[in-house]
């Protein structure tokens, strides 16, 4: 089988085959059922969060695992949040 | 605690106070768009001079813990109060105070009611059309993402463009519009 990396077009064609799938089965979904993914896919990202800091801790102890994961999102929110907020509002704004 | 745990905790806690408020962030787009995870129960609330955020915070503070330090966030330079759920996982609670930004008044006015199953409620979430203007507003790269998908799931000819271009041109945002539809591959 090709490696579709080598040729952009067929690349571009794989992409937009994955993003047509998405988007078809989005819409397919009532409003209800798309917020019901969205908790659903939250809480299962917390609990893979929670299985990766375990198994890199190698530990057993849910509770370690939890205030790595909790380490890793003040991370992130650092990253993400970058610039982003302020704790003063400049004067004439 | 389950984030629709904390989400129902929340919303009862905003009702009671009879303060008007909207559900917004991930969740919102998730509703019009590609359901995505999210860390976060983001609410934009109309507080008033007489009646703040204060005692809805003190009602939550079994369940979340609120920074004391009001943020503003340097694009629409509007206040806001973050929190981390007490429990596990680490969700965090966003209370964006309702301000007098036009594009932002103009949301919450035209803000929709819908019954959420996984809630078991009825909550407020702002139109379609109104949650890719302010994630086009926003940039970010999983904002434009989240434009895009909502752009690609609702349709162009379902939104009303002319409303989203409308408010895109104030902000200078069209270009950003232009590039999210133009990602979009033909879908039939």
């Amino acid at each position: 089988m090709a490696n579709p990396h080598d040729d952009p077009a067929a690349l571009k064609a794989l992409q937009d085959d994955i993003y047509r799938e998405k988007i078809l089965r989005a819409r397919s979904m009532t409003t209800e059922q798309r917020l019901a993914d969205v908790f659903e896919l939250s809480n299962h990202q917390f609990g893979m969060m929670l299985g990766g800091a375990m198994h890199r801790l190698n530990t057993r102890d849910e509770a370690q695992g939890w205030l790595e994961v909790a380490r890793w999102m003040r991370r992130l929110d650092r990253v993400r949040e970058h610039r982003l907020y302020a704790v003063e509002k400049p004067v004439g704004v | 605690m389950t984030l629709q745990e904390l989400a129902i905790r929340v919303l009862e806690t905003v009702e009671s106070s009879n303060l008007g408020f909207m559900v917004v962030g991930a969740i919102a787009a998730g509703a019009y768009g590609v359901p995505r995870s999210t860390k976060d129960v983001d609410l934009l609330v109309g507080v008033t001079s007489e009646h703040d955020l204060s005692e809805v915070m003190a009602q939550l503070a079994e369940f979340v813990q609120f920074d004391p330090q009001v943020v503003f966030d340097t694009i629409t330079w509007g206040r806001r109060h973050v929190g981390v759920s007490r429990s596990n996982p680490p969700f965090k609670v966003e209370f964006s105070e309702l301000f007098d930004d036009e594009f932002v008044q103009e949301e919450f006015r035209r803000r929709q009611r819908f019954f959420v199953p996984v809630l078991s409620r009825e909550t407020w979430l702002p139109t379609p059309e109104d949650v890719i203007v302010q994630k086009l507003r926003w940039g970010r790269s999983k904002d434009l993402d989240d434009a895009r998908d909502i752009l690609a799931v609702q349709g162009t000819d379902s939104l009303d463009m002319a409303y989203i271009e409308k408010w895109c041109e104030r902000h200078s945002t069209l270009e950003r519009l232009k590039n999210a539809l133009a990602e979009i591959p033909p879908l039939d």
